[in-house]
């Protein structure tokens, strides 16, 4: 079992987006294909899940519909919009940035300097 | 709403479905999870929803409060009394002492006072003369404007249908110093306020719409003031009422232009009428401070050169004195001076007021929060969170103390307009304020409103534990007993002070008089043709029936002034100050019903002709005449130094002021020295007043053509002075007994909410031999002790503040022993009124219901 991490402040924002990249999915498809992707080193609790989608869809980054797909009944599928895209670009170039310059700080030897 | 419905149901069926997968996973059929605190912080990230969750917090509060209609109207009620009667007095501070005028910049005016005036009893002068106003304008290098004001009332119309319209006599740059543009027309200039100006008057825009329908062609048109044609100029602006708070001016006159329109009294704007107010703008960047020390080294010539020589009394007062700038923006009234600390004394009482139903709203709270333990728990057991229920708290709180703010607000616009009538008692006129609660007082309800919200809700939400709860009720009981003290305290000091008052002897019989003023010299009248037309009309009245007495007189007691002039006994002056000298007609004594104590009263035989004879009163006789040997003395009046032989002594009786003891008084006959005198008729009635009050208007009226008559009971003159005495005692016993009615509500619902909790314990007591009795003794102990605890708090309090209203009090001292005695046995009474329902109801706990509940 691996062991679980605490994710960062505001990049489970960043993750959904990512995740919703790949077409729409339901809140519990979210979850799992976080979990998995990174080998249950990172849960996503549903009290914080669903605030965030929340959330999301109100900025204008998501949005939502009740569809059935591949499932026998309906669920609600979020998308993402191409408002959500620009703010998914934006949030990992920011990201990148950010460790990259944590990473100078914590090795300094391996830095191409 | 239906939108809202949706959203729930959506987000329900996604967790659901959600945590069925899950579930699913784990093979397990129950999903598992907290939905409730998930949706609620689903509902979070709505964010936009606040309102739509207002409203639902908002419903549950009010149906919550429904639910206990009692709990809810007396908290509601204590708020709305607490708010509105604090409301009340604020409006009135506002509107008297502190409002703007609405003028250009209105912070920048200052009012120039003359400080350091030797023996002047309020330590600032705040009038001037007419030259000193014109000399003062001179100073451009210190004021951008400057102008004098003063009110007037002017008899306005054609001569059959004159009316006294309220008025102000103002100099030339009135308008332009306090910066005000015409509502049409043009407003007055300093081209207006030159001798020998065609006569110019502005209306005041009130006077334009009630009188000319906002005609604008009033502009360019005469009308007669003090008979003669004035042509109106212009309008001010709406809003503006003038520079005299609580006086409209209706019609606004150039002084420069008094002589033409009352060609009898011209001495109204020289150097020896100070009457004029005076407010100026200094130039830009010149502060209050500035002006103060340029003034310092210009006044004392400037003051010389404006009064001449021969009046070296004025030049002995104005020496060593300099002029102190103050604050000008709020315009000028001498009601500030009455009422200025009557009215914060009275701010303080509602401020007392305020606190009790407070103390009473968070004593209910509390009470109810304990109830609702139970019910809080289990909401946080649910997945409420903690700022959720301090939410639905706040909200409960915030809508009943809105609701109190709100029903004070309506409270408090009646009572000041309640207050106004009984200031405006006190005046000759009505006192024209508005207050009609403005942003001033909605903001102070609101913030008092929403600030309680605040703290009850706090403490009714469970931020502190149990135990600490229940122990911070009877402290506010407690409280509020000593708080009630003092406001019932503060009622005794000032009723009885009323009362003193009214019980005085004031030397005379006020009851069944009628006074009508009637001023000969204003139908040209002089001397002796005055004499015969005063005597004509005297005769006239005594012939009516239903009439006792009748006399006439200069001056009536309590009318709100003096004569005073020098008196010698033996060429000797008696005094360095002046004697009250009183003109009065034959049978004055008689009519007024003031005792000759020695020799005999004036009679029709002491008329212009007769030797001049005087009759003096007691404080006189035994200060400055031989004893045993008043009769015979002569005295030396005016600068004249007229002979005057005393004749009488009467009893010493009240001119002045009903707090004042009376000073030594000396009457002559009014025949004897009658120059152009108006006169007051004294007339005493003995059948019915209202028959009597229509009969004189019938014969003096038509001797009057164009003059307004005015006849007022004795009764009402002497109401009059007393209006500040009214008003406070009035409200201080309101509010005592406000106070006293929250303080026992608080009480009784402590007492209850106690004896419901104890139930079992008072039942267990009384299976084990405990009798009625001994339980009501039980409950009316622990009242008593909070009561007396609160007395013993409150009572050193009222000691130390009571201080503060001793300029108010009459005839008892600030901490009068009896007042605080009544108090404190009102409060004990109304305790015990209070604590015997809980106590009997305690007292019928049937042992078996009680133990079989436990």
């Amino acid at each position: 079992m691996t062991e679980k991490i605490e994710l960062l402040q505001g990049t489970l924002d960043m993750l959904i987006l990512r995740t919703l990249l790949f077409g729409p999915a339901h809140g519990h498809q979210i979850a799992k294909h976080i979990q998995r992707s990174t080998s249950d080193a990172l849960q996503v609790e549903h009290g914080s899940l669903y605030p965030a989608l929340h959330r999301l869809e109100r900025k204008g980054w998501l949005a939502s519909k009740w569809e059935v797909r591949d499932q026998r009944r309906e669920l609600k599928y979020y998308r993402l919009t191409p408002a959500g895209r620009k703010q998914l670009a934006a949030e990992e170039s920011n990201w990148k940035k950010l460790t990259a310059a944590i990473a100078r700080v914590m090795w300094p030897e391996s830095g191409e300097v | 709403m239906f939108r809202r419905r949706k959203r729930e149901q959506d987000l329900d069926r996604e967790l659901r479905d959600h945590l069925e997968f899950e579930a699913q996973e784990r093979g397990d059929r129950r999903p598992l999870g907290n939905m409730a605190l998930i949706k609620e912080d689903v509902r979070e990230a709505w964010g936009w929803m606040w309102l739509d969750r207002l409203a639902q917090d908002l419903r549950y509060a009010f149906r919550t409060l429904r639910k206990s209609p009692a709990f809810a109207a007396t908290a509601v009620l204590s708020l709305a009394l607490g708010i509105g009667a604090s409301a009340a007095i604020f409006s009135l501070i506002d509107a008297l002492l502190l409002r703007w005028l609405p003028v250009y910049n209105p912070r920048e005016l200052v009012q120039l006072t003359i400080a350091g005036v030797p023996g002047a009893v309020p330590p600032l002068m705040e009038s001037f003369s007419y030259p000193l106003v014109q000399a003062l304008e001179t100073h451009r290098e210190i004021f951008a404007g400057l102008c004098g004001f003063t009110g007037g009332r002017f008899p306005t119309g054609p001569r059959e249908s004159i009316e006294d319209a309220n008025g102000a006599w103002v100099t030339g740059e009135f308008y332009e110093t306090l910066g005000l543009q015409p509502a049409a027309g043009r407003l007055l200039t300093p081209r207006d306020d030159k001798p020998g100006a065609v006569p110019a008057a502005v209306i005041g825009y009130g006077y334009w719409e009630r009188k000319y329908g906002r005609d604008p062609r009033i502009v360019g048109q005469s009308i007669q003031i003090f008979g003669k044609p004035v042509s109106v100029v212009g309008v001010t602006p709406a809003g503006f009422t003038g520079a005299n708070v609580g006086q409209v001016a209706d019609i606004t006159l150039p002084l420069a232009i008094l002589p033409q329109l009352q060609p009898d009294d011209p001495y109204m704007i020289d150097a020896s009428s100070w009457w004029i107010r005076v407010v100026a703008r200094p130039r830009p960047g010149i502060s209050r401070d500035q002006v103060k020390a340029r003034l310092q080294t210009i006044w004392p010539q400037l003051a010389e050169s404006a009064i001449p020589a021969s009046m070296p009394g004025a030049l002995r007062r104005v020496r060593g004195t300099w002029i102190e700038p103050r604050p000008g923006g709020s315009g000028w009234t001498d009601l500030r001076r009455q009422f200025r600390q009557p009215l914060y004394v009275l701010m303080a009482l509602t401020g007392l007021v305020l606190l009790i139903a407070c103390a009473n709203v968070a004593n209910l709270l509390l009470a109810r929060a304990t109830a609702r333990r139970k019910e809080i728990a289990l909401r946080f057991a649910i997945g409420a969170s903690r700022v959720r229920i301090v939410r639905q708290m706040l909200t409960e709180s915030l809508l009943l103390s809105l609701s109190g703010a709100a029903l004070g607000v309506a409270l408090a616009w009646l009572c000041s307009r309640f207050l106004l009538e009984l200031l405006s008692s006190g005046q000759s006129r009505a006192i024209a304020l508005d207050v009609a609660p403005n942003w001033h007082v909605l903001g102070v309800a609101m913030v008092v409103g929403i600030g309680s919200a605040v703290v009850f809700g706090l403490v009714s939400s469970g931020a502190q534990p149990a135990r600490k709860r229940r122990s911070a009720a009877p402290l506010l009981v407690v409280a509020q007993v000593a708080l009630s003290l003092l406001l019932l305290i503060g009622a005794g000091l000032f009723v009885r002070t009323l009362q003193n008052l009214r019980g005085l002897d004031p030397g005379f019989q006020r009851e069944d008089v009628f006074l009508a003023s009637v001023d000969g010299s204003k139908l040209g009248y002089r001397d002796a043709r005055l004499a015969g037309f005063y005597g004509d009309a005297l005769r006239r009245i005594e012939t009516l029936h239903g009439v006792e007495a009748a006399s006439f007189s200069a001056i009536t007691p309590l009318s709100g002034g003096g004569i005073s002039n020098h008196v010698t006994i033996g060429g000797k002056p008696i005094d360095r100050e002046q004697t009250e000298l009183i003109p009065v007609s034959a049978r004055y004594f008689e009519t007024m019903r003031t005792p000759v104590l020695l020799g005999r009263e004036f009679t029709a035989r002491d008329d212009a002709r007769a030797p001049k004879v005087a009759i003096v009163n007691q404080a006189f006789a035994t200060r400055y005449l031989p004893e045993g040997h008043p009769l015979g003395q002569r005295l030396g009046v005016g600068s004249q130094g007229l002979e005057y032989e005393i004749v009488g002594v009467v009893r010493n009786s009240i001119y002045e002021s009903l707090r004042e003891t009376p000073p030594p008084t000396v009457y002559v006959p009014l025949i004897q020295r009658i120059g152009r005198t108006g006169a007051v008729y004294e007339v005493r009635a003995a059948g019915s007043l209202v028959q009597v009050a229509s009969a004189l208007r019938t014969i003096l009226q038509p001797m009057l053509p164009g003059l307004p008559l005015e006849i007022h009971t004795f009764d009402a003159q002497v109401e009059r002075m007393l209006v500040e005495e009214r008003l406070m005692a009035t409200l201080a016993a309101s509010f005592g007994v406000l106070g006293l009615a929250l303080a026992a509500i608080g009480l009784y619902g402590l007492l209850a909410y106690t004896v419901a909790r104890r139930t079992s314990e008072i039942g267990i007591r009384m299976a084990l031999g405990a009798d009625r009795r001994r339980v009501i003794l039980m409950v009316m102990k622990r009242a008593g002790v909070l009561t007396l605890a609160g007395v013993a708090i409150g009572a050193p309090c009222a000691l130390a503040l009571t201080r503060l209203a001793r300029s108010l009090l009459f005839g008892l001292g600030p901490r009068d022993p009896t007042t605080f005695g009544a108090a404190a046995v009102a409060l004990l009474a109304a305790a015990a009124l209070a604590s015997f329902l809980p106590a009997r109801r305690a007292s019928k706990v049937d042992p078996m219901t009680s133990l079989r509940c436990e």
